[in-house]
């Protein structure tokens, strides 16, 4: 996640706050890449927390999520930043 | 008690004060003088001259995006005792940032830190200059809520045109988001940019 500015980067948005707390718990827990940040203004101009991780872990991050029914995400999106 | 409301809505700074003036001066006995008027200046001219002469004022956006300014005339004023002058002090809204990140003010007991606080938000409101913004973040996110002690208070300064906003990662996390009753949701990019373009930021 140290990359350069203008990076292709894959976000997770969540239904609720816990929801993104439960995911990074999770991804703690299992050692699975990412961290959380404020969801990009370019994705929504409302409040809350994603997942932000390379796109090239989507498949990782997307196989685990079941694994937390508390976890709801509610899109997948690729974002430059 | 009577209620005279004037209508100041399209007038600006110094006919609304002036017709406020007018109207304390025909009342025959203590009650409410609201006064009605669209722009926040006039709400903050209309709160300073109810104050100077030592009444309580309240003030809110009304629905049809004008304000309703309410001088509770507790009594009539003395007719040797005139008024300042209608004075139009400019917008008193200054680069002070109020940051509020709990629902109590200071370390020690809730039950007296909830009771500052809202001492606190009141003081806010008569500050002489005011604050751009007050921003609400964590356990801060319920006051600007329903069933907060502070909600008068937080309505007045909006009405004299502070932004009052929100957390809305806070809100959701509390299960608050449905019981936002004064100004709007934000979002940390906000937050942070607010907090960064500050003259001062204050914490209670």
């Amino acid at each position: 996640m140290s990359g350069p500015d203008g990076e292709l980067r894959l976000i997770a948005t969540f239904a609720t706050t816990h929801s993104a707390i439960s995911m990074e718990r999770l991804c703690r827990a299992q050692g699975l890449p990412g961290r959380l940040i404020p969801v990009p203004r370019s994705i929504s101009a409302s409040c809350g927390m994603a997942w932000c991780a390379l796109p090239e872990e989507r498949e990782v991050l997307e196989g685990a999520v079941p694994s937390d029914p508390a976890i709801r995400v509610e899109g997948w999106y690729y974002v430059m930043f | 008690m009577s209620v005279i409301t004037v209508n100041a809505i399209g007038d600006t700074c110094p006919v609304p004060v002036i017709k406020a003036k007018q109207a304390l001066a025909q009342m025959t006995e203590p009650g409410d003088l609201v006064v009605l008027v669209d722009n926040e200046v006039a709400v903050q001219n209309l709160t300073r001259m109810g104050a100077s002469q030592g009444y309580a004022v309240q003030s809110e956006k009304t629905g049809d995006g004008n304000f309703q300014v309410r001088i509770l005339v507790n009594a009539l004023p003395q007719p040797e005792e005139s008024a300042p002058d209608a004075a139009c002090i400019p917008d008193a809204r200054g680069d002070l940032v109020v940051a509020v990140d709990s629902a109590h003010m200071g370390r020690g007991s809730e039950e007296l830190g909830a009771t500052l606080m809202k001492g606190f938000l009141f003081a806010v409101g008569q500050l002489p200059r005011l604050p751009s913004t007050v921003l609400f973040y964590n356990g801060g996110a319920s006051l600007s809520c329903e069933g907060s002690a502070a909600l008068e208070s937080l309505k007045s300064l909006e009405a004299q045109g502070v932004k009052i906003l929100t957390c809305g990662t806070c809100l959701d996390y509390y299960g608050l988001t449905s019981k936002l009753a004064v100004g709007e949701v934000t979002n940390m990019y906000t937050i942070v940019e607010t907090l960064a373009g500050a003259g001062k930021v204050i914490k209670p």
